[in-house]
C-alpha cells in the first residue's frame, strides 16, 4: 500500500473533472479522496505502485476532452487516516472556495455519439443528448453553483432512468445538468406557414423535406438561431443572400462529422481539422478546392470558406440526414447579435426564413459561433463565441480591485478582470442596434453576478462616441480611458507576460490616436501602460468621415489625392460629385487625418477594381488578400521608403504603391501580391531600424489588419530571419473583439493598481 | 468710404447712428409701436398665456440660398413662439455690425428681415445697434427676442407624451444645413438645395386646431435626431423612426452620401415636428398636407414604452435597427 497526493491546476472545475477522478479511481481499484481546492483540485489516493502509475498516467491521458489538467504538484500525502474507505468526493474545504467557472458550451462527446448511434439505445437520435463531458452550458446557465435548478433545465423534470444516472457517482451523467431523454427532456417543432410539426422525428423530417426545396430553414441551436439551406443550390444560396440583403459576405457551411463532403470541397491540413475536431467546433476558415461542387455564391471574391462540423446532436441529425453540406449562418441582421427566442425568430424572419426548426429549451443567453482562421500553423480567433468564451485567462498580476472592460464599438467584447483573473465575453456584435446595447448591459450584469465580483473601476475607449465609452461615461464608478492601439498592443503582451520590451505593430482601421488623429499604422515600442509610437504610416486625410470605412473608393481618392495625383473611378462617378467631395477635402469639411493600414488597403482594393463600396467590414482587404494568394513568394517588393518626420518618428511611405497599382504592364494579382510583399518588408524596415536605437525582446503583430494571413505570415518569416521573435495574439482575436482584454492589461500595468 | 461702409461713428450715438436709424431701420421696420426716440414702448396683447422667446444669429454666410440672416433672425424666434402653441405679436432686435460692413448690405438684409416680420404678423417693437471694431466681429450678428400669446389652459408640451402617439414632421429634413453648408464653403452652384428657412405659423395653427396634439419643435441646431432625443430623454419613452418615411429632398440625400454627413441631424429652420395621439396622427397629417408648407409631411415614427433603457431607434429600410445618438461635438468616425 502506498499513498500519493496530486494537486492539478488548469481547467478542472465545472468540467466533470471530479467524477472522472472518482471513476477512475473506481476501475483502478484505489481508495482516497477528491476535491475542489481554490481554483485547483486535490486529489490523494491509496493502492499499489502499479495502480498508482496507471492512475497518475490517465489523470492526464484520459481527462474529459473539455478539462485541460495541468499538474502543479505531485508527492506523498501528509498523515494519512482511511486508506480503506473506499474513494470519495469531499466537499471543499472551509474558506477555499472553488474558483467560479463558466463553462462554454462544448460539442457532442464521442460517448454520446455511440448511444446516439445505438438504434437500441433510449437515447437513440435524441436531439438533446448530452452528459458531464458535452452539452450547453454558458448559453443554459441562470445561475451558479452550475446546479440543474439554476439552469434552462430546471422546468424539465427527470425521469427515472435519467434521474438514476444523474445520481449515480460512477455513471457519466453524473451531475450532468442538462441531462435529458426523448420521455422527459426538450423536443423539437417544426412550424411552417400555419402549420405546426410536434415529435422529434416528423419535425426533423419535414425540415430536411423543406431544406431539399431548396427553402431556408431557421433551426435554433444552442446559442441561438442559425439560417440552414443547401450550400450546393445556387438557388437556394442566392434566395437566402437576397432575403437576408446579404449580397456577398462568405456564409459559413455545416458539413458531416466524416469530413468527406469536406474533404472533396476543401484542403485541409491537420491544423485545420484539428481546429474544426475541437470541442469548442468553431467556424475554421478552409481554403476551397478548385472546382468544389459548393454553390459559387457562397464566398464570392474568396479562396477561403468557412465551415463547420456539428456541434450539437440535432446539428449531426440535419448535416447526415440532408446528406451534404448545409449553409449555417447565424439568423441575424448583419452585426447584430443571434436571435435566440422563438417568437422574436418568428417575426424578425418571416421575410427570410421559409420556414422554423424550433426547440423547447430555452436560451438564456445567445452565444454566436466562434471563428478561427490557422495562421501560422495556428488556429487564432476571429471571434470568440460559443464553445471558446467566456474566455477565462490569468493576469500577470493582481489586480487591487476589480474591473469592467467595456471594450470597442464594433465586434464588441467585455472583459471582467479580479485578482489574478480575467474573464472575456463572447461576441456581443456592433453596438449601433439597440439589441447589441441591451446585450452588452445584459453580459456586463450577467459576468458580474456568475463570477460574484463587482466592478469598482470601468474602462474604456478613448473615443468618446463609442456606445461603449457612453455607456462608462454614465456609470457612477470610476471611469478610465485606454488609448485605442495602447489596448491592441496590451492584449498581445498580455499574452506573453514573460517579454519586458516590445516594438508592437498595431494595424488596424481607425481607432483614436493622443494626438486627436485616427491612428491604424502605428508602432508602438514599450509595455503594457508604457507604450511610446515610434513608427507610423505617412498621413492622409480620409474624406467623408464613417463613410469611408465603408466605402474603400475614399481611401484610394485620399491616398491619390495625398500625392497630387488625379483621381476618378473609371469616370463612373459623376464629375460633378467627386469635386464636390475634392472641394470638401481641400476644405478640410468632415475630413479625418489618418494613419491607416486598413484604409491603405482599401484603397489598394478600390485601385484594383476589387471592392468600390464594401457590403461588409474588410471586404476590401480580403478580396486583395485572396488575390494575392496564388501569386504570394514569388513577388517582388517595391520599396517604400522609410525617414522620421520632424517628431523622431520613423514613416513609411506607402506613395510608391500608387504607381505600381496603376501599372498596366503587370496582371491584378501580382500587384496584389506585391502590395502584401512590400508592406510585409516595411514592417521589417521598422523593425531593423528601431532594433539600432532600441532594446528589443520581441515584435508582435496586432490589429485588425494582422487577421490578413499573407501578411502575417510574411511579415513572420522575415522578421524570424533577422533574429526576431515575433508574435500574433493565440486566444484574443487581434481585431476590435480583443480590446477589452487589452484595456484590462494596459490599466493593470499602471502601478497604482497593484496591491 | 464712410458713404458705403459702417463706421465706429454708426454706433457712437452722434449723428451718424441717428442717420443709420432713420434711413435704413426706420424706413424698412416703420410701425406704431417702433418709437426710436423713446428709451421703452408699452405694447398691448391680446388675452392668453404671455410667452417670450429670445435668440441670437450668427450664420455664416450672411446670405445663402434660400435666406439670410435677417429673415432667420425673424423665423427663428417666430418659430420658437409657434411651436409653443402661440401666435407671435412683437418682436425686439439687436444688432451687432462690424465696422466697415457694407451699409448696402445691411439695407438688404434689414429690409428681408422686415419682409419676413411682415409676414409673420410680427412688428419689431424696439431695437439697438452696436458697431464692434473691425476685426471683432463676423461682419453682422443679430439678436432678436419674441412676445407671443397663447390661449389659456393650452396643455402642450413634452410632459404630453405618452406611448402610442405618432411623429409627424412638416417636410424634408437637411435643407438649410446643406444650403448654408456648401454656401459657407463657396463650393458653386448646386442651385437646387436652398434653405427652407420659412416661418412655421401656419403649420402651426393648423394643428393647434387638432385633440390630441401633444408637442411640437422646429428641429433647428442638431436637426430631427436631437428632437426626437429630447423627446426620448423627457418622455422615457422609446422613438422608433422609419427611416424610409423621413423626407429627405433627393440633392440633400446626395450630399450629405458624399460629404459623409447625416440629414437627420442637420439643422432646418421652416420645419415642425409634432408628437400626435394615435387617433388624430392621421388627420393631423392631412390637414398638414393641404398647406402649400405641408405638403411632403410625414408620420415617421411612434412612440413606445422602452423595456430597457429608452432610446431612439431607427428602422433602416434594409430592416436593421440603429441607435440614433444625441449629437457628438465633432463626431469621428467610429469604423476600425
Ligand atoms: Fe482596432
Ligand atoms: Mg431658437
Ligand atoms: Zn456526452
Ligand atoms: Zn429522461
Amino acid at each position: 500500500m502506498d499513498s500519493q497526493r496530486f494537486v492539478i491546476g488548469g481547467r478542472v472545475q465545472g468540467v466533470g473533472f471530479r467524477p472522472f477522478v472518482y471513476r477512475l479511481a473506481h476501475r483502478l481499484g484505489l481508495a482516497g479522496s477528491v476535491r475542489n481546492g481554490a481554483g485547483v483540485v486535490e486529489i490523494e489516493a491509496h493502492g499499489d505502485d502499479v495502480a498508482l502509475a496507471a492512475f497518475a498516467e490517465a489523470l492526464m491521458a484520459e481527462a474529459p476532452a473539455i478539462a485541460c489538467p495541468l499538474l502543479l504538484e505531485r508527492g506523498t500525502p501528509g498523515p494519512v487516516d482511511d486508506t480503506d474507505g473506499g474513494f470519495r468526493i469531499l466537499p471543499s474545504r472551509a474558506g477555499e472556495a472553488p474558483r467560479n467557472h463558466v463553462p462554454p458550451d462544448y460539442f457532442t462527446c464521442p460517448d454520446c455519439l455511440t448511444e446516439f448511434a445505438d438504434p437500441g439505445n433510449r437515447r437513440y437520435r435524441y436531439p438533446f443528448i448530452n452528459c458531464t463531458q458535452c452539452g450547453p452550458r454558458y448559453t443554459l446557465i441562470r445561475a451558479l453553483p452550475y446546479d440543474r435548478a439554476a439552469t434552462t433545465m430546471a422546468g424539465f423534470a427527470l425521469c427515472p432512468d435519467c434521474r438514476r444516472e444523474y445520481e449515480d457517482p460512477l455513471d457519466r451523467r453524473f451531475h450532468a445538468e442538462p441531462v435529458a431523454c426523448p420521455t422527459c427532456g426538450p423536443r423539437l417543432e417544426y412550424v411552417v406557414g400555419g402549420e405546426r410539426i410536434m415529435g422529434n422525428e416528423a419535425a426533423l423530417a419535414a425540415a430536411v423535406g423543406m431544406l431539399h426545396a431548396d427553402a431556408t430553414v431557421a433551426v435554433k441551436g444552442i446559442g441561438g438561431y442559425h439560417l440552414l439551406c443547401d450550400a450546393r443550390s445556387e438557388v437556394a444560396v442566392a434566395r437566402l443572400r437576397s432575403r437576408k440583403l446579404r449580397p456577398h459576405k462568405p456564409l459559413a457551411v455545416l458539413f458531416a462529422e466524416d469530413l468527406r463532403d469536406l474533404h472533396r470541397a476543401a484542403a485541409l491540413s491537420p491544423a485545420h481539422e484539428a481546429a474544426l475536431r475541437a470541442a469548442e467546433r468553431p467556424i475554421v476558415l478552409v481554403p476551397l478546392r478548385t472546382g468544389h461542387d459548393l454553390a459559387p455564391s457562397l464566398c464570392p471574391g474568396l479562396d477561403e470558406l468557412g465551415v463547420l462540423l456539428p456541434y450539437s446532436p440535432l446539428h449531426h441529425l440535419l448535416a447526415t440526414d440532408f446528406g451534404g453540406p448545409l449553409v449555417a449562418t447565424s439568423a441575424n441582421l448583419s452585426g447584430e447579435p443571434v436571435l435566440t427566442d422563438e417568437t422574436e425568430a418568428e417575426s424578425r424572419l418571416a421575410g427570410v426564413a421559409d420556414a422554423f426548426l424550433h426547440h423547447n429549451r430555452l436560451i438564456e443567453r445567445p452565444a454566436d459561433d466562434s471563428v478561427l482562421r490557422v495562421v501560422d500553423g495556428r488556429p487564432r480567433p476571429l471571434r470568440l463565441g460559443r464553445g471558446l468564451a467566456p474566455l477565462e485567462l490569468d493576469l500577470p498580476q493582481p489586480l487591487a480591485h476589480p474591473l469592467l472592460a467595456v471594450g470597442g464599438h464594433l465586434k464588441n467584447t467585455v472583459a471582467l478582470a479580479w485578482e489574478n483573473r480575467v474573464v472575456v465575453s463572447p461576441h456581443l456584435g456592433d453596438l449601433d442596434s439597440p439589441r447589441a446595447r441591451d446585450l452588452f448591459t445584459r453580459t456586463i450584469d450577467d459576468l458580474q453576478r456568475l463570477y460574484g465580483v463587482r466592478a469598482e473601476a470601468v474602462i474604456c475607449d478613448a473615443h468618446p462616441d463609442y456606445a461603449s465609452t457612453r455607456w462608462a461615461a454614465a456609470q457612477a464608478l470610476p471611469m478610465y480611458r485606454i488609448w485605442h492601439h495602447h489596448a491592441h498592443a496590451s492584449a498581445v503582451a498580455g499574452e506573453h507576460p514573460a517579454y519586458g520590451r516590445w516594438l508592437t505593430f498595431a494595424w488596424d482601421g481607425v481607432g483614436l490616436g493622443p494626438d486627436g488623429t485616427l491612428w491604424g499604422g502605428e508602432t508602438l515600442y514599450g509595455a503594457p501602460g508604457r507604450w511610446r509610437r515610434v513608427g507610423s504610416l505617412r498621413p492622409f486625410r480620409l474624406p467623408g468621415a464613417g463613410r469611408a470605412g465603408r466605402e474603400p473608393w475614399r481611401s484610394a481618392a485620399a491616398l491619390c489625392w495625398e500625392v497630387g495625383l488625379p483621381w476618378s473611378f473609371g469616370g463612373e462617378m459623376a464629375a460633378g460629385d467627386v469635386a464636390l467631395l475634392r472641394g470638401a477635402w481641400e476644405h478640410d469639411l468632415n475630413c479625418h487625418r489618418s494613419s491607416a493600414a486598413g484604409r491603405v488597403f482599401d484603397a489598394a482594393a478600390a485601385l484594383l477594381g476589387l471592392v468600390r463600396e464594401a457590403s461588409f467590414e474588410g471586404q476590401g482587404p480580403m478580396y486583395l488578400e485572396a488575390l494575392a494568394a496564388a501569386q504570394a513568394g514569388t513577388v517582388e517588393a517595391v520599396t517604400l521608403p522609410l525617414a522620421q518626420d520632424d517628431d523622431g518618428l520613423w514613416i513609411t511611405d506607402w506613395a510608391p504603391l500608387l504607381p505600381l497599382l496603376d501599372d498596366p504592364a503587370r496582371v491584378p494579382a501580382d500587384k496584389a501580391a506585391c502590395v502584401h510583399e512590400s508592406l510585409a518588408r516595411a514592417i521589417l524596415a521598422q523593425a531593423l531600424v528601431l532594433r539600432e536605437r532600441q532594446q528589443i525582446d520581441a515584435i508582435a503583430l496586432t490589429g485588425g489588419v494582422f487577421q490578413n494571413r499573407l501578411l502575417a505570415e510574411r511579415a513572420l518569416i522575415l522578421l524570424a530571419t533577422e533574429g526576431f521573435a515575433a508574435h500574433l495574439g493565440e486566444c484574443v482575436p487581434s481585431n476590435d473583439a480583443g480590446l477589452s482584454f487589452g484595456q484590462v492589461i494596459e490599466y493593470a500595468a499602471t502601478v497604482s493598481n497593484s496591491p | 468710404m464712410q458713404d458705403t461702409h459702417i463706421s465706429l461713428a454708426h454706433g457712437n450715438g452722434g449723428r451718424y447712428m441717428r442717420e443709420l436709424i432713420e434711413e435704413l431701420f426706420a424706413r424698412h421696420l416703420a410701425n406704431p409701436h417702433l418709437d426710436v426716440d423713446a428709451d421703452a414702448v408699452a405694447i398691448p396683447l391680446p388675452p392668453g398665456e404671455v410667452l417670450v422667446t429670445t435668440d441670437g444669429f450668427t450664420v455664416q454666410p450672411l446670405e445663402f440660398p434660400g435666406g439670410d440672416i435677417g429673415a432667420l433672425a425673424v423665423h427663428g424666434t417666430v418659430n420658437d413662439l409657434a411651436v409653443a402653441g402661440a401666435r407671435p405679436c412683437y418682436l425686439t432686435l439687436n444688432v451687432f455690425v462690424e465696422e466697415g460692413f457694407e451699409i448696402a448690405t445691411l439695407d438688404r438684409i434689414v429690409a428681408s428681415l422686415a419682409h419676413a416680420a411682415q409676414e409673420a404678423g410680427v412688428v419689431v417693437a424696439a431695437g439697438d445697434t452696436k458697431v464692434l471694431p473691425r476685426g471683432e466681429g463676423g461682419g453682422l450678428y443679430l439678436a432678436t427676442t419674441g412676445v407671443g400669446v397663447r390661449a389659456p389652459g393650452r396643455r402642450l408640451g413634452l410632459r404630453e407624451v405618452r406611448a402610442g402617439d405618432r411623429v409627424l414632421v412638416s417636410g424634408p429634413v437637411g435643407d438649410h444645413g446643406v444650403a448654408v453648408m456648401l454656401a459657407r464653403e463657396q463650393f458653386g452652384l448646386r442651385g437646387e438645395l436652398r434653405s427652407d428657412a420659412a416661418s412655421v405659423l401656419p403649420l402651426t395653427e393648423t394643428l393647434l386646431g387638432i385633440d390630441g396634439l401633444r408637442f411640437m419643435r422646429d428641429p433647428t441646431r442638431g436637426g430631427l435626431a436631437t428632437v426626437a432625443n429630447e423627446i426620448v430623454r423627457a418622455s422615457g419613452l422609446n422613438l422608433h423612426l422609419n427611416e424610409a418615411q423621413i423626407p429627405v429632398r433627393e440633392p440633400v440625400r446626395a450630399v450629405c452620401e458624399m460629404l459623409g454627413y447625416d440629414p437627420l441631424y442637420l439643422a432646418c429652420e421652416g420645419r415642425v415636428v409634432a408628437v400626435v395621439a394615435p387617433e388624430t396622427a392621421e388627420t393631423a397629417l392631412a390637414a398638414w398636407r393641404e398647406l402649400p408648407s405641408g405638403t411632403e409631411a410625414a408620420l415617421i415614427g411612434n412612440l413606445n414604452k422602452a423595456q430597457t433603457r429608452a432610446r431612439v431607434i431607427l428602422r433602416t429600410p434594409l430592416g436593421g435597427e440603429r441607435v440614433l445618438e444625441e449629437l457628438e461635438d465633432d463626431p469621428l468616425p467610429r469604423i476600425c
